[in-house]
């Protein structure tokens, strides 16, 4: 603690200067007041006392000058003086002074003081300590959130939908939301949505959103039912999330001709499918927990489905809009927001939130409010996902293989999954599957089984040539049937040659009818490999065949079949 | 299991979905899952959504299930088929037997 004893007299400063050091207060002195003034900076007192009348700069002027240049903090600072009249008192009080200190000087009372000030000085000194510190954290946390909102706002801005299929609407009460609007497109070309509100809102509300995004767009890539989708990000939620914490959402997906509509729902208010003539045609209730609730045994995956028509659409909200509060605390409520599609099935959610802001009025929002309209149309792009290029490398391989491995493996699958990792091949796998999966069966069926398709005609004759397959081959002790694919990168063709050590059979049958050949429950695999592929050919008495297959035929969506 | 089944809560609509590969290796499954579809003629639907591949026995197997079902269920849906899998029935004519989604 560091006192300034300012006084043009050198008996005061002296007498100060000893009774203050025998206390163990550390000292300056200083003659007037401009003296004081110019040594403060470097000196750095916590305490002065001050005479009233000096020289060059007295007392009065000095006080306020020494607490402008203590900035924040509060300098107590003490009047000397054997002035007892009044008026100069309250001068001292006016121009800053907070204490008197009389002459002559008594050690007991100036130590007392002394003490006292020392306390303000000290408070006042861990308030500007604290207050800095909590400047530090206010800017540390801003900081944060900076980069927190940063990244939600990336990782929830993966959102694919059709405009006109998919409106949504989203105000969150506070710089996170706790309500969740995820979209994203199947890979069969249809629409997923989710809309969720996670408990309570703000950053801890939002956090489960990001498990929450990743889990969807991952298994909406991968095509999952609504409900699959709200098991996965169900666990998920349930190993991250702490137990007072989960995610009332709801799951919707819209299938590509707009016709089918499926839904899982927990914890939301209802749903509206609404018709554009008819009104609201149905209110589609929760049937589940909300999501991170229920361990994975005890969740289910039952959803709604329904058929849909171009003048549907459906309505879904976070409870933030029914329990919205208006002036007079009174809440928003299911009915109005019903009353509104009522009075017109044309209305859309920017109409509800229109309303929904007239009735709040100037009060403060209190939750998270989000809505979405899905509208049940057919959608009619075509998804560009996986359109590589084709590698332009020519590869050539061959299976032989044998009963054994005909019993226990399945050359076809493995076949495909090998065609299937090289750049670019992998949208033409199903179709290539068909075809090999077809050659290879008739090699083996026919070639080496010598099975009759025939028995498939008659009743349960699917299964009984299913079991009568499944005893020759388990006898099957010679033979083996050679697969070879290769491609040509000139040509961009695929071609299969199938081989079986049989006697050959006879193929000739095939050129059915169409009208035939629906009603039959075998023999369309050939014409589909006709319709499919450039040639095919048969040779050695049916027991070789080739087929050549163009990678550059039409894209799966362009296709027309005249028949 | 690549297939699973299951009746809707009203016992409006039956769902079969199948994982994968459906060919021959699946028609024990696929004939005692549609033997379950209940009294009260409900909508069928075939989910193919991950159905990376099908063989014409499928097709067979489709047809063999519609001819068993008849007046049993209200309708047949396949639904959710990939761009492959949809051009594959679309080549057999399926359309005009199926409701194709």
């Amino acid at each position: 603690m560091r006192i300034l004893v300012v006084d043009d007299q050198d008996l005061n400063r002296t007498m100060l200067k000893f009774m203050l050091e025998s206390e163990g207060y550390e000292v300056i002195l200083a003659e007037h007041g401009q003296q004081a003034v110019d040594i403060f900076d470097e000196a750095q007192p916590d305490i002065v006392l001050l005479d009233v009348i000096m020289p060059i700069l007295d007392g009065y002027e000095t006080a306020p000058l020494l607490k402008e240049k203590a900035g924040d903090f509060h300098l107590p600072i003490i009047f000397i003086t054997a002035l007892d009249d009044q008026k100069s008192m309250l001068k001292c009080l006016e121009v800053g002074g907070d204490d008197f200190l009389a002459k002559p000087f008594d050690k007991v009372i100036l130590t007392a003081k002394i003490r006292a000030h020392q306390r303000t000085r000290e408070l006042s000194q861990s308030v500007t300590a604290q207050n800095e510190a909590l400047l530090y954290h206010q800017n540390q946390t801003n900081r944060e959130h900076q980069i927190v909102e940063h990244i939600f706002s990336n990782a929830l801005n993966n959102n694919e939908f059709v405009k006109d299929v998919v409106k949504y609407h989203l105000s969150p009460a506070s710089m996170f939301n706790g309500d969740l609007f995820l979209a994203n497109r199947s890979p069969m070309g249809g629409s997923y949505i989710l809309l969720g509100d996670f408990t309570g809102h703000g950053l801890a509300a939002a956090v489960g959103a990001l498990p929450t995004a990743q889990t969807f767009f991952a298994m909406t890539a991968k095509g999952l039912s609504v409900g699959d989708i709200a098991k996965e990000i169900n666990t998920q939620l349930l190993r991250l999330l702490p137990d007072d914490m989960f995610c009332a959402a709801c799951i919707i997906e819209l299938s590509t001709h707009g016709k089918a509509l499926s839904i899982w729902s927990g914890g939301m208010p209802d749903i509206l499918l609404i018709n554009q003539k008819e009104g609201i045609k149905q209110r589609i209730p929760s049937q589940h927990m909300a999501m991170g609730i229920l361990e994975e045994d005890e969740f289910d995956i039952g959803s709604y489905s329904f058929e849909v028509h171009p003048e549907d659409k459906i309505i879904a909200f976070t409870d933030g809009v029914i329990e919205a509060h208006d002036i007079n605390d009174e809440m928003f409520g299911q009915e109005r927001l019903e009353a509104i599609f009522e009075a017109s099935p044309y209305a859309t959610i920017e109409n509800v939130i229109d309303n929904l802001n007239q009735f709040c009025g100037d009060i403060e929002q209190q939750d998270d409010v989000s809505m979405c309209q899905v509208n049940c149309l057919p959608i009619n792009d075509e998804i560009s996902g996986n359109d590589h290029e084709i590698a332009p490398l020519p590869w050539h391989f061959s299976l032989p293989v044998k009963p054994d491995e005909i019993r226990t493996t399945d050359p076809v699958s493995h076949v495909l999954d090998m065609i299937s990792g090289i750049k670019g091949m992998s949208k033409h796998r199903s179709t290539l599957f068909l075809v090999l999966a077809e050659l290879y069966n008739n090699a083996v069926d026919h070639g080496l089984l010598n099975l009759d398709s025939s028995i498939k005609d008659e009743e349960e004759g699917f299964f009984n040539y299913y079991i009568q397959r499944q005893d020759a081959l388990d006898i099957l002790a010679n033979g083996k049937v050679d697969i070879s694919a290769e491609y040509d990168p000139d040509n961009k063709i695929v071609s299969f040659i199938v081989k079986d050590s049989g006697k050959g059979f006879n193929n000739k049958n095939q050129d059915l009818s169409p009208q035939t050949e629906l009603e039959l429950p075998h023999g369309r695999g050939i014409n589909l490999i006709k319709e499919l592929c450039q040639s095919i050919q048969y040779t050695d008495n049916g027991s070789r065949v080739e087929v050549h297959y163009s990678v550059l035929s039409q894209a799966p969506q362009e296709l027309h079949y005249a028949i | 299991m690549s297939l699973t089944k299951s009746l809707a809560a009203d016992g409006s609509s039956f769902t079969i979905q199948i994982k994968g590969k459906f060919d021959f290796n699946l028609v024990q499954d696929f004939r005692a899952a549609y033997a379950d579809v209940g009294d009260n003629t409900p909508k069928v639907i075939i989910d193919l959504r991950e159905t990376e591949y099908m063989d014409s026995s499928a097709l067979g197997m489709l047809l063999n299930m519609q001819k068993n079902l008849g007046s049993k269920v209200s309708g047949i849906r396949i639904a959710n088929c990939r761009p492959q899998i949809k051009k594959i029935l679309q080549i057999s004519r399926f359309d005009k037997k199926f409701e194709i989604d």
